[in-house]
């Protein structure tokens, strides 16, 4: 019998035994004690309960079966492209792996909604994987996708569209078939256009209420620059259009421009057949939600619902007076003003392109203060020259943007308010230099950057799958890597002052943000862009004083 | 014999530079656990293991770029209260010249190389590496072993590093997410080393000398404490070449006193930094998770995914996978929240990160905890198979390019003094069932103390008794 009695219940029966009148009532006193702090003991020590039958992830599980591993290369593929009787490309490249991305890439975005109200291109982007006539909700796409591993995304930039998926290999024609329907089958039903406006909303919101000023710079130098027509033409949809887009206008614009002369489907790690087989169904055979059900479109109006004029450089001059919001927290950092100039630069097909880019990679920059340690650009000159020199400048660098008919290629920079004047000077002093004298080292640099910065970005595979996209979007063909790297290889100082002398020709776009009462004219910019010296009227030498 | 293809699946990765959260690296599924074989369509990861303990780990997939670097056990979790920012101290010095190169010598080699080289220290490791184009590896390493092993520790840099550090402390106290990490941390290992933050106190990092930074790498720069870790276009055996004869100076002596871990206690508790000022509310809500090596692990991390993640300005509505993305979405709860699980060697952190309208924390937490209670009780193996059909494919997006490769490696040898074979980890979540989510519920979360930190207009959030509180339900 006593052996059975807990060690802690004997103690105490021996205890209480012993003075021998209140033992019951102490006993109950003691229990309820002994429970009362189990309980409170158990909720602080860590449980030790076991939750999983497998080993510590240190030791293997046992039993697994043995894995044969391939040894893998990443070898030299070629691109397939078939263009299907309906003028659509398909696109692939096989690449090791067991995952593959698969997207469709479509020339639509802002630059063609001349006639549509703008901010179409917005809505669509955050309409995208949303339901179809086959699947009823984005639920069920996800679902599908999630079976194989998958996932997708929807980005639009000014000229095209891209909407992928990667996922499992053998989800090819499931992810095939999800791209199918959300392209050409999407319902927008007035339930999701009623999201898609509270998203749209909500960026709006954020934007305004953010430091970083990126997006809304970008959109007023397209602005600036392409004055009213095509790549000037709003990536954000303005406020005022928000309730003014409905499903019928997006059906006509989609109705318009996602025919299949304008649209690749390109894969990367797939075979080609199987994709051509998959689109086949997917995107021909079946038709699209605007040619079975004709109420969804507005009808027509005139034969401009497809907008093919070619972008007018124009440059211009916005100033956008504002405050722009500081870093949240104690940061000390001061509310800053933001400008960009830019100049007409080249397409991506022009000769001086890869030049362009070399020297867009010379100019480099980036903020005064920035993670990372080498190799991000610490001399380039927009480093060297700018932020190394003027301590009220807190970021300075250089953007290349390239479309299909003309480019433009600007410097943003951002700086204390009062020092705003002196920015601009800096900024047209740097575009002068460019024509000016080059040495050996820092185009030696520049090219072997641009050309580690392009193999760098190919180890991914949806930046490969985009690659292939777009090169098959603007030619039908696409370009090795190793074309560009030779390419980039044979540039010399000569070039690069022919493209610099080539942007300076050009009239400026300026835009500034912030506190912004003292930037330049936009006369006095362009007779700074003129001078040799790239000296500003009335600037009072300012520059050499400090150099 | 019939056999199939496995696929690769990887990492979660929901960390900031400054916190080592959860993240696991590319691995294999098998889709039939019972083939005796599996063919891989991947390259083998190979390790090698020196004699005083340093090891090397590479996967050869022969790309045109590598990335390289060298992982160390070490990190602001060895330090104390006096020297706390050390380590991250060294990380900045070790950019500022070496006995042969002066700093503009290696930034000048680095970026004519087209290379990039990065550092970055944690609570307990410290990295270094370099992304580079294939061919220039052996020089990436010389440069790796000499900017750690030879750092000139120049009294001039040091004094001029202090100016710098100062600045990176602003700049990261513009980040609140950052900020809400530093306070969650301070409270849950209140007293512990891991409280204190990575870059340390204001006055150590004007008072740090030469010495304590040489002492510092004297006693945790350790051959044994080191992987050598490579990715992309890397030949195993000529990295190990590498590592021989650059690596031959690290050693194991440890003058003095031999710097020994101590296990860090949680605390659950609660910091409130009120100001009206910032326009939102940012708050993390955590309970104590597993350690790194724990088994349990897989399901807190399928967990983890059950309770997801959401962003106002992706939108999705009612269409996430996730209760509380879709509860967030339709009620307008917060303006985005993501879940974590941050590990150490011996303990870690397992809650949610919110960012929300002031008025709004107390509906935001309320939703939070009564997810939490269902993940302990009544979740069902339908989520649970969705979320870790979720939690396989976002481990192994993580991992494209070469330098998430190496990361992976790096992280998992110091870890895991292994590389999990894809397989193995594919088989520890497909096992994981609606039980076992239940059970890791009631083992770390139900009726635990949660720690919160809470910064910004926090008026509306409740009193942390009524936040213990709910932590259980009267009826289970």
């Amino acid at each position: 019998m006593m052996t059975r009695i807990p060690q802690t219940q004997m103690t105490t029966v021996i205890k209480n035994s012993c003075c021998s009148s209140v033992h019951v009532k102490n006993l109950n006193f003691w229990q309820r004690c002994k429970s009362f702090s189990d309980l409170k003991s158990m909720v602080n020590v860590p449980s030790t309960a076991v939750v999983t039958p497998f080993p510590p992830l240190t030791d293997p599980v046992p039993d697994l079966p043995t894995p044969i591993y391939s040894t893998a290369k990443e070898e030299h593929q070629m691109t397939q492209i078939t263009v299907l009787p309906n003028g659509l490309k398909v696109a692939s490249e096989n690449r090791f792996g067991q995952f593959c991305t698969v997207g469709v890439l479509i020339d639509s975005g802002p630059r063609y909604e001349v006639a549509y109200p703008s901010g179409i291109s917005h809505f669509l982007e955050k309409l995208a994987f949303n339901s179809t006539r086959t699947f009823e909700s984005k639920d069920k796409i996800m679902l599908k996708l999630e079976k194989h591993g998958g996932i997708c995304d929807c980005q639009a930039s000014r000229d095209t569209f891209v909407y992928a998926a990667s996922a499992e290999r053998n989800g090819l024609r499931t992810v095939t078939q999800i791209l199918g329907e959300i392209v050409l089958r999407p319902q927008i039903t007035e339930e999701e256009l009623g999201l898609a406006r509270q998203t749209i909303e909500f960026e709006l919101e954020s934007l305004s209420n953010r430091p970083e000023q990126e997006p809304l710079l970008m959109d007023l130098i397209h602005a600036a620059a392409y004055r009213d027509n095509t790549l000037g033409l709003p990536k954000i949809c303005p406020e005022g259009n928000i309730s003014k887009i409905d499903r019928n206008i997006l059906f006509t614009y989609l109705k318009n421009h996602y025919t299949p002369s304008r649209m690749v489907v390109a894969g990367v790690g797939i075979e080609h057949k199987a994709l051509v087989d998959a689109v086949q169904e997917f995107f021909v055979t079946e038709k699209p939600i605007w040619k079975q059900n004709t109420d969804l479109v507005l009808p027509e109006r005139g034969s401009n619902f497809v907008d093919k004029s070619i972008a007018q450089y124009t440059g211009g001059f916005i100033l956008e007076e504002c405050n722009v919001p500081v870093y949240a927290g104690p940061s000390g950092l001061p509310e800053l003003s933001h400008i960009v100039v830019a100049l007409e630069g080249c397409s991506h097909q022009d000769p001086d392109f890869i030049a362009m880019c070399v020297l867009n990679m010379m100019m480099g920059g980036g903020g005064s203060f920035s993670a990372g340690g080498p190799g991000k650009g610490m001399y380039t000159r927009l480093y060297t020259n700018v932020l190394n020199r003027y301590h009220w400048l807190y970021s300075a660098t250089a953007y290349n943007h390239a479309y299909s008919d003309t480019g433009l290629f600007c410097i943003h920079a951002s700086s204390t308010p009062t020092h705003v004047r002196e920015m601009v000077e800096v900024v047209v002093h740097e575009f002068v230099a460019m024509a000016g004298p080059i040495s050996e080292s820092e185009l030696a640099r520049a090219k072997k950057q641009l050309q580690s910065m392009l193999l760098m970005n190919l180890e991914q595979r949806p930046v490969v799958f985009e690659d292939i996209g777009r090169q098959v979007l603007a030619t039908g063909s696409r370009k090795r890597p190793e074309y560009f790297i030779q390419a980039i290889e044979e540039i010399n100082k000569e070039d690069i002052n022919r493209v610099a002398r080539r942007l300076l020709r050009s009239p400026p776009s300026v835009v500034a943000r912030g506190e912004v009462s003292n930037v330049p004219s936009i006369s006095d910019i362009q007779a700074g862009l003129l001078d040799s010296q790239g000296r500003l009227p009335g600037s009072r030498n300012r520059l050499s004083l400090f150099r | 014999m019939a056999t199939r293809l496995l696929r690769i699946s990887s990492a979660l990765r929901t960390y900031s530079n400054k916190t080592s959260h959860v993240k696991i690296s590319k691995q294999w599924r098998s889709t039939a656990a019972s083939l005796q074989q599996t063919l891989i369509n991947q390259p083998a990861t190979k390790t090698t293991t020196f004699e005083n303990g340093m090891r090397v780990a590479s996967e050869d997939s022969g790309a045109a770029t590598a990335t390289v670097g060298l992982w160390i056990d070490a990190g602001s979790r060895y330090e104390d209260d006096k020297n706390n920012g050390v380590a991250h101290f060294m990380e900045h010095m070790a950019f500022k010249g070496t006995a042969k190169r002066s700093q503009t010598d290696l930034e000048l080699e680095i970026e004519n190389m087209g290379a990039h080289l990065n550092a970055y220290t944690s609570r307990e490791q410290t990295v270094f590496y370099a992304k580079c184009l294939s061919q220039d590896v052996p020089k990436a390493i010389e440069i790796l072993s000499d900017i750690i092993q030879n750092s000139k520790l120049g009294e001039s840099e040091i004094e001029r590093e202090r100016g710098v550090i100062l600045r990176e402390m602003q700049e990261v106290e513009t980040n609140l997410q950052e900020v809400v990490f530093d306070h969650l941390h301070s409270v849950a290992y209140q007293g512990t080393p891991l409280g204190r933050t990575i870059l340390g106190p204001t006055e150590n990092i004007k008072s740090i000398t030469r010495n304590d930074l040489v002492t510092y790498v004297k006693n945790h720069y350790k051959a044994s404490r080191c992987v050598l870790a490579g990715a992309g276009g890397v030949d195993h055996a000529q990295l190990v070449d590498l590592a021989k004869k650059h690596f031959s100076g690290l050693d194991n002596k440890i003058e003095g006193e031999i710097p020994l871990i101590h296990h860090c206690r949680y605390t659950g508790s609660e910091v409130r930094v009120r100001d009206d000022s910032i326009p939102l509310a940012h708050i993390a809500i955590a309970v104590e998770g597993a350690g790194w090596t724990d088994a349990d692990n897989i399901p807190l991390m399928v967990a983890n995914t059950l309770m997801g993640a959401w962003d106002r300005n992706q939108g999705g509505g009612a269409n996430n996978a996730s209760n509380l993305a879709k509860a967030s979405a339709e009620m307008g709860l917060c303006h985005s929240y993501q879940s974590f699980n941050t590990c150490y060697k011996d303990t870690g952190l397992w809650g949610v990160y919110f960012v929300c309208d002031p008025m709004q924390c107390e509906l935001m937490l309320y939703n939070i905890q009564n997810e939490w209670m269902r993940l302990c009780t009544i979740v069902t193996e339908r989520e649970v198979e969705r979320a870790r059909n979720i939690l396989k494919t976002n481990m192994l997006l993580q991992l494209d390019g070469t330098t998430a490769i190496c990361e992976d490696i790096g992280r998992q040898m110091l870890c895991y003094n292994r590389r999990i074979p894809l397989h193995e980890l594919e088989k520890r979540i497909d096992s994981v069932t609606a039980k076992n989510i239940h059970d890791i519920g009631m083992k770390y979360i139900y009726d635990r103390c949660p720690v919160v930190a809470a910064v910004g207009p926090v008026e509306n959030l409740p009193d942390y008794t009524r936040i213990r509180q709910s932590m259980y339900w009267l009826r289970v």
